[in-house]
């Protein structure tokens, strides 16, 4: 099996020493933390019978939210130097030289780049599976949050590649990709509020299209329904169906899964935009447009 | 081998290179001379696709590159003029890294590694980190990476440049055995002498233009429109050029501190009659030759140079 040598070359860079180690095992002990001390408190909850799935909840939730902050705001940092990063070092030159295609350094940078931030989440399942003690979470749920994880993580990496692949420093591009995740995260719930604050015979039953794009919509959405709660941030944002599937909008697909389609998709786009603008030979970003563009100046010239 | 055929490259307003053409035989050593700015690079980098060329043509044994940029780029080895190293990797992790770029696996890779290692002295650095090495190891580890997929083409765009006397040397020797290996390279320097005593052919772009190419003595030729010869002696500077202007086949005289160089029409009897003459008449002589090019001289007379740009 071919494995991209890009991707091998940073994994080599990357796990060198104890350093990686370093960090998986310092991460696990906060998650630990975390975890113990949910279960902790909620033993200790005079109310609280010992073995109560509302243990595992909590704990679950603290482990979920925690490990979905930690992806919103290391990669973006990890990925969007991936590319500006080899143009500082006037590495990426001699790569393009190569025989190697641009799509297959870009996928290599985004994997070696988010890498690390997957090494984490894998290596926080176990963990995970401690909530199984207290019942209330199955496996699959658990594999749904971790699939939701990867979807995004890889998203908010294509995000940062393609901030990256755009622009010259890597300080701008890093403040680029924080600004899109805003925006993302909290810009469409603005404009969704906003819509709706104008549009005052909306259907509160539908749900918004534009929050299928939001991670913390989908996230939150994800955890509800794996509790079986279907309201919540529903009232804050002012429509029914806003944050879990209810009964008035069940043929509405999942916030969750709607937002893995919409990562998924913005994912081909972005790498096939990125790959593009690093083609010294290609078009540019543009270059479709621009070719169309040229064609029919060429034909209105001849004419 | 390599073919350029009326190769221009636009930046908005400004021409980088204009109607460049441009042919190197197989085995040869082309000389790539000019001013900062004149296009030297860009022209490079269009040839090892890492620039698209706004019109024309370059053919690599027939083949269209532009067209078929991946495929030709196995057969191009390009170093640019800056380092472009990783320095968190190991000396022999930096050309695996190459190496399996262009699929090369297992021992091949590994003997491939060695063996460039040996060619461009750094055998010893193997285990070192690029990080810790000096910038002329570093220039010829860029070297090496470059032929790592045996390519039919090296195009070295200053490969020289900021090194001390030392290393320039050792990548001059370098150079002499991938010579010797019967590598065809293109090369761009800004130390002039050393291009001419490498260089089978040269070619001088200004202000992207090819103003001149061919061989040294093609190239002296056609500036000078004779042969240069460079007479050296120890006193008597005044008389010697008196003598040599009796004779009406040497011509621009240049008068330095103890050297004279002057055009020369006649053949090997006339130049030995000139010496005789001069030795005869008491002057102390002490070297006596034709020049095998002054390409510093050539370069400065048909460039017109950045202030007058």
């Amino acid at each position: 099996m071919n494995i991209n040598p890009v991707l091998l070359k940073e994994l080599k860079v990357r796990m060198r020493g104890w350093k990686a180690a370093g960090i998986i095992a310092l991460y696990l002990l906060v998650l630990t933390a975390v975890a113990v001390f949910i279960i902790y408190t909620t033993f200790m909850d005079p109310y609280s019978s010992n073995i109560d799935p509302q243990i595992s909840i909590g704990a679950y939730t603290a482990l979920a939210v925690f490990q979905f902050m930690l992806i919103m705001f290391i990669v973006p940092a990890l990925t969007a130097g991936a590319i500006s990063g080899e143009r500082e070092k006037q590495t990426l030159d001699l790569v393009l030289c190569t025989r190697l295609k641009p799509i297959s350094i870009i996928i290599g940078k985004l994997f070696a780049s988010t890498s690390q931030t997957l090494l984490l989440i894998i290596a926080s399942f176990p963990l995970f599976s401690m909530v199984f003690l207290f019942g209330g979470i199955s496996i699959k749920e658990i594999m749904q949050l971790f699939g939701f994880y990867i979807v995004t993580a890889v998203t908010i990496g294509c995000i940062g590649m393609f901030f990256s692949a755009h622009l010259k420093r890597t300080t701008a591009s890093t403040v680029f990709t924080y600004g899109t995740l805003a925006f993302l995260a909290f810009g469409t719930i603005f404009i969704g509020v906003f819509y709706i604050r104008i549009f005052y015979n909306w259907d509160y039953n539908k749900f918004l299209p534009i929050l299928y794009s939001n991670p913390l919509v989908g996230f939150g959405s994800l955890l509800a329904e794996q509790f079986g709660y279907y309201g919540g941030i529903n009232a804050i944002l002012g429509f029914s169906a806003g944050f879990g599937r209810n009964s008035n909008a069940a043929n509405a697909i999942s916030p969750w899964l709607g937002n893995i389609i919409f990562d998924l998709v913005l994912c081909a786009v972005l790498l096939i935009l990125s790959a593009a603008r690093i083609n010294p030979v290609g078009k540019g970003t543009f270059g479709f447009f621009r070719f169309r563009r040229e064609k029919k100046k060429k034909a209105s010239d001849s004419i | 081998m390599l073919a350029i055929k009326n190769l221009n490259k636009r930046y908005g307003k400004f021409q980088a290179v204009s109607d460049l053409n441009l042919e190197v035989a197989e085995g040869e050593i082309f000389g790539f001379v000019g001013p900062n700015g004149a296009g030297k690079t860009t022209t490079m980098k269009i040839i090892c696709g890492l620039l698209r060329a706004t019109s024309g043509e370059i053919t690599l044994d027939g083949v269209d590159i532009i067209r078929n940029s991946r495929r030709m780029k196995e057969k191009i080895g390009y170093m640019p003029d800056f380092f472009g190293v990783y320095d968190d990797l190991k000396v022999s992790e930096y050309l695996e890294f190459y190496a399996s770029i262009y699929n090369i696996k297992g021992q091949e890779r590994k003997r491939i590694t060695d063996d460039l290692l040996e060619l461009v002295d750094l055998g010893s650095k193997r285990e070192a980190y690029v990080d810790s090495l000096s910038r002329g190891m570093k220039q010829r580890l860029c070297l090496a990476r470059s032929l790592v997929h045996n390519p039919r083409l090296l195009v070295l765009d200053e490969p020289a440049s900021g090194m001390d006397p030392r290393a320039r040397f050792e990548m001059k020797e370098i150079l002499k055995n991938l010579k010797g290996m019967g590598k065809t390279i293109i090369i761009s320097s800004h130390i002039l002498p050393e291009l001419a005593e490498l260089c089978t052919s040269i070619g001088i772009i200004d202000q992207g233009r090819m103003v001149i190419s061919g061989s040294n003595e093609e190239i002296m030729q056609q500036v000078y429109n004779k042969k240069v010869v460079r007479l050296k002696v120890t006193e008597r500077l005044d008389d010697a050029v008196l003598i040599l202007k009796e004779y009406p086949f040497v011509d621009k005289l240049v008068i330095g501190e103890n050297t004279i160089q002057a055009g020369f029409g006649g053949g090997d009897g006339e130049m030995s009659r000139v010496l005789s003459d001069l030795i005869n008449r008491g002057i102390p002589v002490v070297s006596f030759s034709q020049m095998d090019g002054n390409l510093e001289d050539v370069f400065m007379k048909v460039t017109k140079g950045e202030e007058e740009q």
